[in-house]
């Protein structure tokens, strides 16, 4: 069942449109104790995808792809991990990507398909320099 | 933030969905943004003042 309405749809494929490279969607679920939150989370990541022909949804099992969940680091389900022509972006996501996680996921897609950052210049100088591990995670909830 | 640099990893996390690490980070708000286990950021600020926070030194004040 498609969880956009046909105007924001529309909406979103517009803002889409700029991607021009390949977005892999990793998507990281476990059948047992998963909850209902990966089958949400692959809800989301087939209408992110289904919005533009660039983004394909790669599903992966939590608990047999272990060589895959250490590449990414990817420590709990369910998680989505964006590439951007095969390259680990290293944004992720944690959840099942509704509400506000839903927009940003939106944008993390565009950001990897078309590598526009849109920051301010002292601030793209200011994490260039950045040249020790920095691990940022965002704590919000759907609504 | 981890576009613009490889030493940099950024996690969205669903603060309901993970209870365990939102009593470890102390949730009681969102958002709220914590950098490598160490500096907290509650709410949503200027970009400039979030990067000199997040970008703060562990000698920092």
């Amino acid at each position: 069942m498609a969880m956009l309405s046909d105007s924001d749809r529309q909406t979103l494929i517009k803002h889409l449109e700029p991607i021009s490279k390949k977005v892999d969607v990793l998507l990281f679920t476990q059948t047992f104790g998963g909850g209902e939150s990966g089958l949400i989370a692959k809800q989301v990541a087939d209408e992110v995808a289904s919005l533009n022909d660039q983004v394909t949804v790669v599903e992966k099992n939590f608990v047999l792809d272990t060589d895959e969940r250490a590449k990414y680091g990817v420590d709990k389900s369910p998680a989505t991990v964006v590439l951007a022509d095969g390259v680990d972006t290293r944004i992720r996501f944690y959840g099942a990507n509704t509400g506000y996680e839903f927009v940003a996921l939106v944008e993390a897609v565009l950001l990897a398909g078309t590598g526009n950052l849109e920051l301010e210049p002292e601030t793209l100088t200011a994490l260039a320099a950045v040249d020790q591990p920095l691990h940022i995670q965002v704590f919000s909830t759907p609504t | 933030m981890a576009y613009a640099n490889p030493n940099i990893t950024a996690d969205a996390i669903d603060a309901q969905e993970f209870m365990d690490l939102s009593r470890r980070y102390r949730i009681t708000g969102v958002p709220k943004t914590i950098v490598n286990d160490r500096i907290e950021i509650l709410g949503g600020l200027p970009e400039a003042e979030f990067i000199g926070l997040a970008l703060q030194k562990p000698d920092a004040p």
